[in-house]
């Protein structure tokens, strides 16, 4: 394997030519990104492999803008000799199109002010991580899980990810911007025998970009197994109106029917019900979502956004009132405002005092969210339905475990029921979220 | 780059269904020699069954019981218009070839996007690292395998030329605006996909396919007293162009359009168990969710399906025949040959009630003893093959749509669906209504929308109590199905059917129990 400085090297000597080449086929201006990563990925089931697989992959996507015209191809194939009928092609098709004149490069000025941080996205140990070592530590997950399961074990699987990455973007108009990055994750999963023919399973998993950053494997196989074995003898209740908690894992299954509302191209589509909602209060004051790219080794960090404008941290929701739509370049020009980046890094709601277990406590009878199934969230109306899976409390005991229920809402009433945050940030995902409390929600069942 | 609605996608842990439509009346496939409209990647790139044996040798060199090389060349373009301008091109180009090595049910994988020897000898390989024995013996030779094509088209096809899709996706915009002035937003776009493949397997089979599929939309944006309603419709399939006539235009205008419009009126959807009755068509997402999913075999070969105990026995009333069905004509989930090199094919999984059969790839029906079903498919080049759906589908009955709808009493009726989830262990499954009625006093009553509903297989399966005898095939093609992080196209059918209890996601909690 080619040292990291040769490969920087022929990705950005390749990237140069194909501008060059872009340019004389007639475009205008363009943007070339380039990505090669190489990935691993094994599974075992019944204490043997089920699946191994390894392989690079490369990725070259040109957007060609002529004339306010737009196209945009992508193509694995790094041959010079079959490159140039591929960028006479986008710059073919890009001719075909109708006129947009919002359809351009940034301006220059908005790829200024980039962080010269180390946001620690590579681990520089990924090179000496054996094909041993990784076979190692799913056998340590995976017999954790088969310990903890027991008898009620119908099978487990556990498999081990990991990639490493690299990446490098370059305009005609001045962009400049690589990255180079490693991904772990690891993963349980667990089915289990229950009454007549229902065989419930969970699962467990975290990701990580340093391999020193996962959590303890034989905690994560056993977390599997209780997940699982949790599930058991789940019943429908009926239809009741109480309070939820959203456990922090799966908290942004509900929460992501936020964001697309709050994009450039949903509020200029007329497609969002918050696009008068800026500055205006749409939740509890419990509720604020922080943007941070900056945070080390974070999954969602980075240094620049698609547009190649620089990260920066920021609210989009602070104390219950909206702050900060997610607009890109395109969509700043249509909707005629200050382009803000259009995409989101780690988010983050600041975590409460308590736990959830002290939470529980106070909220008389009411159901944790463990597990979601189907569901959908419309971004024109804010309505959103979602199947559920979770425990029944009552003042703070376990009464029972339910499945098949549903829970159902408009995010402009259910977000100012939130009444509590609690203590635990899911740190394994790029949704840091804490586990989350509302009171007053119908959760359909019989 | 965003080629897709994103509403019409599904994705999940291991589990989930797609969107699409069919014709009911299926013509009968000619057959032809794939191999004499093919040897595309031989001719094209420098690929030769020399060549082929010497790296099903290195897949089979630490041994395993066969080998396989899965050769792929797709041409994805797309065409999309938002604010009355086609504006946006985007294309993607897949090559490469995915090499494995089996061993019982244990796989080894490795691919690469570079048709070179080295980098295929260096894929199998990683392929061979599974297994620690002695060689396995590879076959001398490579028979075509002849398949029926579902899906013909000219043999100079090369793709839809982007020229020709811009008047389509204008029309669509022209048409949505002239239906009504409360239309204020009108995004459209035009997807299509040539795809070619070609297997080749240790134990001697050549496959070769070309494959033609894509879909044209329209995603609407409705204005009344300042409140917003959309609405999406799609048509496509495993088609050429002569399939995107006027009359397909219109209809992708008019239903989205129309959808939109009747969600002014919607009232806020009950909560709690009730009748439901299904619409014709796409609603067979039900299908996929509650039954499909579990019948597939590598869940039942793990154990790990609440159907895995349950073959042969009765699940469902007479009436109620389930179909899995690569071969229906020019459908989103129609397979000439799957991607394991098994011929497409039609699989029972409900007959006459009683469950019949599983959907199997390779691995599966060695460990079962029977034929593959033909449901081995894979994304692309850089994931193996599992078993999946294709156009899944339950046969009419023999009553009318008005008799379903006036036996369910109170309750609701979906027309639209746009995405769903299953839990292949405990057979929970869940669908999202986007467009629905009430059901009053045997009647349609108000227009509902943007309902989860929740299910469990085996108990919905018994719970259909009545059928019409007006099954429709989805004839959309952006549906997906996601499994194990593949997806891949599919399609549904089903006639008005009325399953006796279901429960309904809405918000207001005293609606309509009967």
């Amino acid at each position: 394997m080619k040292s990291n400085k040769e490969q920087q090297l022929s990705l950005q000597e390749l990237a140069d030519w194909v501008i060059v080449q872009t340019k004389k086929a007639g475009a205008a201006d363009c943007r070339v990104s380039l990505s090669r990563r190489r990935l691993v990925e094994i599974n075992y089931r019944d204490r043997k492999p089920e699946t191994i697989k390894e392989a690079t992959t490369k990725n070259l996507y040109l957007e060609v803008f002529l004339n306010n015209r737009f196209a945009g191809q992508s193509t694995p194939d790094f041959r010079k000799s079959t490159l140039e009928g591929f960028i006479a092609d986008v710059v073919d098709n890009s001719r075909i199109m109708e006129e947009d004149p919002f359809r351009t490069l940034p301006d220059p000025k908005y790829y200024e002010g980039r962080t010269t941080a180390d946001l620690q996205l590579d681990d520089p140990d990924h090179n000496q991580f054996t094909p041993e070592e990784r076979h190692l530590m799913i056998k340590t997950v995976e017999d954790e899980c088969l310990s903890k399961g027991g008898e009620k074990v119908i099978s487990v699987d556990a498999g081990e990810y990991d990639e490493t990455s690299e990446d490098y973007v370059k305009s005609s108009n001045g962009f400049e911007g690589s990255t180079r990055s490693t991904y772990y994750n690891i993963s349980a999963s667990m089915t289990a025998k229950d009454e007549g023919d229902r065989r419930p399973s969970d699962y467990q998993y975290a990701s990580s970009r340093y391999r020193s950053n996962l959590p303890s494997l034989k905690d994560l196989g056993a977390e599997a197994a209780t997940r699982t074995l949790d599930l058991l003898g789940a019943t429908k209740r009926p239809t009741m109106t109480i309070p939820i908690i959203l456990e922090n894992r799966g908290a942004s299954r509900v929460l992501g029917g936020l964001f697309d509302p709050m994009s450039g191209s949903s509020i200029q589509q007329k497609r969002s019900f918050l696009a008068d909602k800026k500055g205006k209060k749409i939740g509890s004051k419990l509720l604020t979502i922080t943007d941070d790219p900056f945070i080390p080794r974070g999954l969602g960090s980075k240094y620049f956004d698609g547009d190649g404008f620089p990260a920066r941290k920021r609210d989009l929701i602070s104390e219950g009132t909206i702050n900060e739509f997610m607009v890109d370049w395109y969509y700043s020009r249509k909707l005629g405002w200050e382009p803000t980046s259009g995409s989101v890094s780690n988010l983050i709601i600041p975590p409460g005092k308590r736990s959830v277990d002290e939470i529980i406590k106070d909220l008389g009878k009411c159901l944790l969210i463990t597990g979601y199934i189907g569901g959908n969230s419309n971004s024109t109306t804010g309505d959103f339905s979602v199947g559920v899976i979770g425990k029944l409390y009552e003042n703070g005991h376990f009464v029972q475990n339910i499945a098949e229920m549903n829970i159902a809402d408009n995010h402009l009433n259910f977000w100012n029921k939130l009444v509590e945050v609690a203590n635990d940030p899911w740190i394994y995902s790029q949704a840091r979220l804490p586990s989350l409390a509302f009171e007053g929600v119908v959760v359909a069942g019989i | 780059m965003k080629p897709i609605p994103r509403r019409k996608f599904i994705q999940s842990t291991a589990l989930a269904g797609g969107a699409l439509y069919l014709t009911p009346v299926l013509k009968a496939c000619k057959f032809l020699d794939t191999q004499a409209s093919g040897n595309y990647f031989f001719k094209e790139f420098g690929i030769d069954e020399a060549l082929c044996q010497k790296l099903l040798a290195k897949a089979l060199s630490k041994g395993g019981d066969f080998a396989d090389l899965y050769f792929e060349h797709s041409v994805l373009n797309y065409l999309g218009l938002e604010d009355g301008k086609v504006n946006q091109s985007y294309g993607n180009i897949s090559l490469g070839v995915g090499i494995r090595t089996v061993k019982g049910d244990q796989t080894g994988y490795g691919f690469t996007q570079d048709l070179t020897e080295e980098s295929m000898m260096s894929a199998a390989a990683t392929a061979s690292t599974l297994c620690d024995m002695n060689a396995t013996p590879v076959g001398s030779s490579f028979s075509a395998l002849k398949t029926a094509n579902y899906y013909p088209v000219a043999p100079d096809f090369g793709g839809i030329p982007g020229k020709s899709k811009l008047p389509l996706i204008q029309k669509i915009n022209q048409k949505c605006f002239s239906i009504s002035p409360e239309i204020v937003k009108v995004n459209a776009g035009f997807s299509s996909t040539l795809k070619r493949i070609m297997v080749i397997t240790s134990d001697g089979v050549k496959a070769e396919d070309l494959i033609p599929s894509g879909f044209i939309y329209s995603s609407v944006v409705a204005e009344r007293k300042g409140k917003q309603e959309q609405s999406f419709w799609n048509l496509g399939g495993n088609r050429d162009l002569s399939f995107y006539t006027d009359e397909v235009i219109n209809e992708v205008a008019e239903k989205s359009v129309n959808n939109a419009l009747k969600l002014f009126d919607a009232i806020q959807p009950p909560a709690g168990e009730m009748p439901v009755v299904l619409g014709p068509g796409v609603t067979g997402i039900l299908l996929h969710e509650a039954i499909g999913h579990g019948m597939e075999a590598d869940f039942n070969r793990k154990k790990i399906s609440t159907f895995s105990t349950m073959i042969g026995k009765k699940v469902a009333e007479p009436f109620v025949t389930i179909i899995d069905d690569g071969t229906n004509q020019n459908l989103a989930g129609s397979i000439n040959v799957d991607d394991e090199g098994t011929p497409g094919q039609k699989t029972v999984l409900v007959e006459n009630g009683i469950l019949t059969g599983y959907l199997h790839d390779k691995i599966s029906a060695k460990y079962y003893g029977v034929e593959p079903t033909g449901n081995g498919r894979r994304q692309d080049f850089q994931n193996y093959p599992v078993p999946r759906m294709r156009n899944t589908y339950m046969l009419g009955g023999e009553a009318t749509p008005e008799d379903v709808i006036k036996e369910a009493g109170n309750g609701i009726y979906v027309e639209d669906v746009s995405n769903g989830q299953v839990k292949i262990g405990e057979g929970d499954f869940a669908f999202y209504v986007s467009q629905g009625r009430m059901i009053e006093n045997g009647k349609l009553g108000a227009p509902i929308k943007d309902i989860n509903i929740m299910g469990n297989g085996p108990k919905m399966l018994s719970n259909i109590i009545l059928a019409a005898n007006d099954l429709e095939m989805f004839k959309g093609g952006a549906g997906q199905c996601g499994k194990s992080g593949q997806g891949v196209p599919v399609s549904f059918g089903m006639p008005t059917c009325l399953v006796k209890s279901l429960t309904v996601g809405g918000t207001q909690q005293k609606g309509g129990k009967s």
